[in-house]
């Protein structure tokens, strides 16, 4: 049974974008969303780049992923099928004809994007990124200054990789009804996916939609516990997050983990708690204080399968202590946010299989 | 006659006004240099201490100061938010509203400087920079204490004497 079929059997309303197939893109035409899109993010760029992003009409926009400024090297624009080099006019061209990033196109992507206040982006290039509102992440290397055994900041600036944020709505919706118990209650989850296989939009959305509930799954809506460590789930700008994540959700930014679940299960007393990127020793007895106190656990870690996670140690410690109750695989096979597997780590059944029944993952 | 030296009687209020007018703009010098040194204060401690981002610093300044600063940072602060770089912002700030101030030349070239690299750097450059421009404020600001003082007085008299020579000619 396909996703599809499934989702037509328990009527589950699947919106547009929500399984969309890479055939699809193939037949496509600029629309007015795509224009609107390049022009939301072109004021960020400079005054020679701007112009160049705002008038992109050869990609679409929802397919760009990245848009990466090296210095000196052609300007590059990545979708999730190809990299695209773009000319002046916006077109895509072989690399030698493409527009080469000065630096001062650098200096100045980077004054709009802190609006012109680099020192108050200090701890957020420490860590080497920068959150704009609506949730585009921008990397940023060059020179660190190292001060006090730490970065302090980041000067000379060599490279920005701008991360387009697409907020694909629904997609949750394909992988919660096996998340799900017989109880409709909420099974502690574990999402495992390489970089860029969608697990932070993934799991952006299954907060929203346990959080406002799925009435077509019996789902009621669950006080949410997000620890944003990273500040990549909700991308936080002076205490509003730049993503919906639901109307029961309480977001603690930049917080350890294992401290901000602690300090969730004391003050906001969540159903789930939501964390990313799992890997740390001091995450496993967080999530066990956690635990028993009842709260279901939601979180992601880098892996490109299941036999990969198990290689490292913390998470084969929680795997093996049967914290998780459900593993999900995604991966990049059919675009970001493909789901490879659904499987219970803890007796191994499967409930989804995206390569059919019985294979296994190669 | 009386229409004759009425006309003498308005001469002499007239240029005693323009003086007055002239020596009152001369008394503000100082005042807006001061008010710019506190301006500059504020914004180090926004930027110094609170990391503040400069389009909300700028709207905080806005709050502070009274008139002309505050329609200047006014200015400043809708420019960043639409997304123009600080130090040209800066800059561009300065050339449209400097017709509203009363300072000198001398005064806007150093205040010019605040513009350079406004942003650009972390906190302690920018503090540090900041308080070289308050350094160089402070002697100008003094100097301007003891001008406009003698500036304002002579200002105030010399309109009249002009007044009452224009009537002494006529007569």
């Amino acid at each position: 049974m396909t996703l599809r079929d499934y989702f037509l059997a328990e009527r589950v309303k699947l919106l547009p974008g929500g399984l969309k197939q890479p055939e699809e893109a193939e037949r496509w035409t600029p629309t007015n969303r795509d224009e609107a899109g390049w022009e939301s993010i072109a004021h960020w760029f400079g005054r020679a780049l701007g112009p160049v992003i705002g008038r992109v009409r050869v990609i679409p926009f929802q397919e760009a992923e990245e848009i990466r400024l090296r210095i000196k090297q052609p300007l590059l624009l990545q979708t999730t099928r190809r990299d695209h080099f773009l000319d002046e006019k916006s077109a895509s061209v072989s690399w030698q004809q493409a527009y080469a990033v000065t630096s001062a196109d650098l200096q100045e992507a980077l004054e709009r994007m802190t609006y012109s206040s680099i020192y108050a982006a200090e701890q957020e290039l420490r860590q080497g990124f920068l959150t704009l509102p609506g949730g585009h992440r921008v990397g940023v290397t060059g020179e660190t200054v190292w001060q006090n055994q730490q970065v302090q900041t980041l000067k000379n600036i060599s490279a920005l990789n701008f991360r387009i944020a697409h907020e694909v709505r629904d997609i949750g919706l394909t992988i919660l009804p096996y998340l799900l118990g017989a109880d409709h209650g909420m099974k502690h989850t574990l999402l495992l996916s390489a970089p860029r296989a969608g697990k932070t939009t993934m799991i952006r959305d299954l907060v929203r939609l346990l959080s406002d509930g799925v009435p077509g799954l019996r789902l009621a809506g669950q006080t949410v516990g997000v620890v944003d460590e990273r500040g990549e789930l909700a991308g936080m700008r002076q205490g509003e997050p730049s993503y919906n994540l639901g109307m029961r959700t309480d977001i603690l930014d930049a917080c350890p983990k294992s401290q901000g679940m602690a300090m969730l299960v004391r003050s906001m007393a969540p159903q789930v708690i939501v964390t990313d990127e799992l890997g740390s020793p001091a995450d496993v007895e967080a999530i066990a204080d956690a635990m028993r106190t009842g709260v279901k656990i939601l979180s992601t870690a880098h892996a490109h399968s299941f036999e990969e996670a198990l290689g490292r140690p913390i998470l084969k410690l929680l795997i093996g202590q049967g914290v998780f109750e459900r593993i999900v695989i995604l991966s990049r096979r059919k675009g970001p946010g493909t789901v490879e597997k659904i499987f219970d780590p803890r007796d191994g059944r499967e409930f989804f299989n995206a390569r059919g029944k019985g294979r296994s993952e190669d | 006659m009386s229409m004759i030296a009425g006309g003498y009687f308005l001469l002499v209020m007239g240029c005693g006004g323009l003086g007055l007018w002239i020596a009152a703009r001369v008394r503000r010098r100082p005042q807006e240099l001061r008010e710019a040194m506190m301006a500059l204060t504020l914004l180090d401690t926004e930027i110094f201490w609170s990391s503040t981002p400069l389009p909300e610093a700028f709207a905080a300044l806005e709050e502070r100061m009274e008139k002309p600063w505050r329609l200047f940072f006014g200015e400043l602060k809708q420019r960043l938010r639409r997304g123009e770089a600080a130090g040209e912002a800066w800059r561009d700030t300065i050339a449209a509203q400097r017709a509203v101030f009363c300072l000198k030349t001398e005064d806007w070239s150093l205040l010019k400087d605040v513009g350079k690299g406004l942003g650009r750097s972390d906190r302690q450059e920018q503090h540090k920079q900041l308080e070289l421009i308050q350094r160089q404020l402070a002697p100008l600001r003094e100097q301007s204490a003891v001008w406009a003082e003698k500036q304002a007085k002579m200002w105030s008299y010399l309109g009249f004497m002009l007044g009452v020579v224009g009537v002494l000619i006529l007569i």
